[in-house]
């Protein structure tokens, strides 16, 4: 097993809809939960991971703040095409404190993930981690 | 460099000149439609605002509504989840005036307790002597339900920019204040 997610495993964001440039989305996948990409009004906001090769994805950790509807896609192509759903989960809100989100995938392979927020519990919502545990 | 966006809805009686009042903001001031025309369907006025003293800004989204659908169509369609709020009544209506806490409370109901800034705009400010709500009364009740009070003229040009400014500040300070918060979780 491991992080795939992680920019060290060669994990790269390539689309984010929001802009603040102090809290890029590659602070997602930097491995740490003190930085953050934050959204930056309106929704949808998505953004799409595009790992180093194609993964056999069993497990997908979200840490955030005031997301409420996360819909995931995955697409199996080496260009960012032809996604589909895989997941959708509506997150418990919480006050003072981080959400953390685990998503169990039995083994989907994937190139890419794409994370589309399509509500939350304030205008602002924030990513501060994702982990993606998979075989290569 | 910051850029925000915010989904700001027009809400307010028939005819008390939203339409106008976006069609100037959006423009500059280059043009007042004087002939009657019910907007048909929605109208969407995209327009970016600079923050003073910084190099942000902040994109408002204005959906105008024609005001012929339900009010459930009206949530559904263009409210979505709703970033800032322009109430919009005429000074020469005192009618419109009073239907501004019916809306008020519509779209509170359908934020679900989403802190949404808004302002109160008290348009045809030209029409002085036809007026029929005091600006006294119009900025007290406006006060009481933490909105900033507004008067304008789509007609004379006057003052139009003014409340879509306001919202846009108000937008980005609850912008710093989540950061910080956020902030400090991590
Ligand atoms: N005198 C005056 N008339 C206005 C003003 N703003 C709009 N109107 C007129 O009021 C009518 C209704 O305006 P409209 O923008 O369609 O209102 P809406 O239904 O709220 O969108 C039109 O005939 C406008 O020309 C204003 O500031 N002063
Ligand atoms: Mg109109």
């Amino acid at each position: 097993m491991i992080d795939a997610a992680l920019i060290s495993s060669g994990t790269q964001v390539i689309l984010s809809a929001s802009s603040d440039e102090n809290y890029p989305p590659e602070h997602v996948i930097d491995g740490k939960a003190e930085t953050f990409w934050i959204s930056t009004g309106m929704f949808p906001q998505e953004f799409i991971l595009r790992f180093a090769d194609t993964l056999k994805i069993t497990l997908v950790t979200i840490h955030s703040y005031n997301v409420k509807n996360l819909k995931m896609e995955k697409s199996t192509s080496s260009d960012a095409t032809e996604f589909e759903g895989i997941a959708e989960k509506e997150f418990e809100h919480t006050e003072g404190h981080l959400q953390a989100n685990d998503f169990s995938l039995s083994g989907t392979t994937a190139t890419h993930l794409r994370f589309i927020i399509t509500s939350g519990y304030d205008h602002f919502v924030s990513v501060h981690k994702v982990t993606v545990e998979g075989i290569r | 460099m910051v850029k925000l966006r915010a989904r700001c809805i027009l809400v307010g009686d028939a005819s008390v000149g939203k339409s106008a009042l976006s069609q100037m903001f959006r423009s500059d001031g280059a043009h007042f439609q004087k002939n009657y025309s019910m907007t048909a369907g929605v109208e969407l006025v995209v327009k970016s605002v600079q923050i003073p003293e910084t190099s942000d800004s902040v994109e408002l989204f204005i959906f105008d509504s024609a005001g012929k659908e339900t009010f459930a169509e009206a949530c559904e369609k263009l409210w979505g989840q709703p970033s800032v709020l322009c109430l919009v009544f005429d000074v020469s209506s005192d009618v419109s005036f009073r239907s501004c806490s019916l809306w008020l409370e519509r779209v509170r109901a359908h934020c679900q307790g989403l802190q949404v800034p808004g302002v109160l705009v008290g348009n045809k400010s030209d029409l002085s002597s036809r007026r029929e709500v005091e600006t006294v009364v119009a900025q007290e009740w406006a006060q009481s339900q933490g909105l900033e009070y507004h008067e304008t003229s789509a007609k004379e040009m006057e003052n139009c920019e003014a409340p879509f400014l306001s919202l846009a500040q108000a937008f980005y300070a609850l912008y710093q204040d989540r950061l910080q918060t956020i902030q400090t979780l991590a």
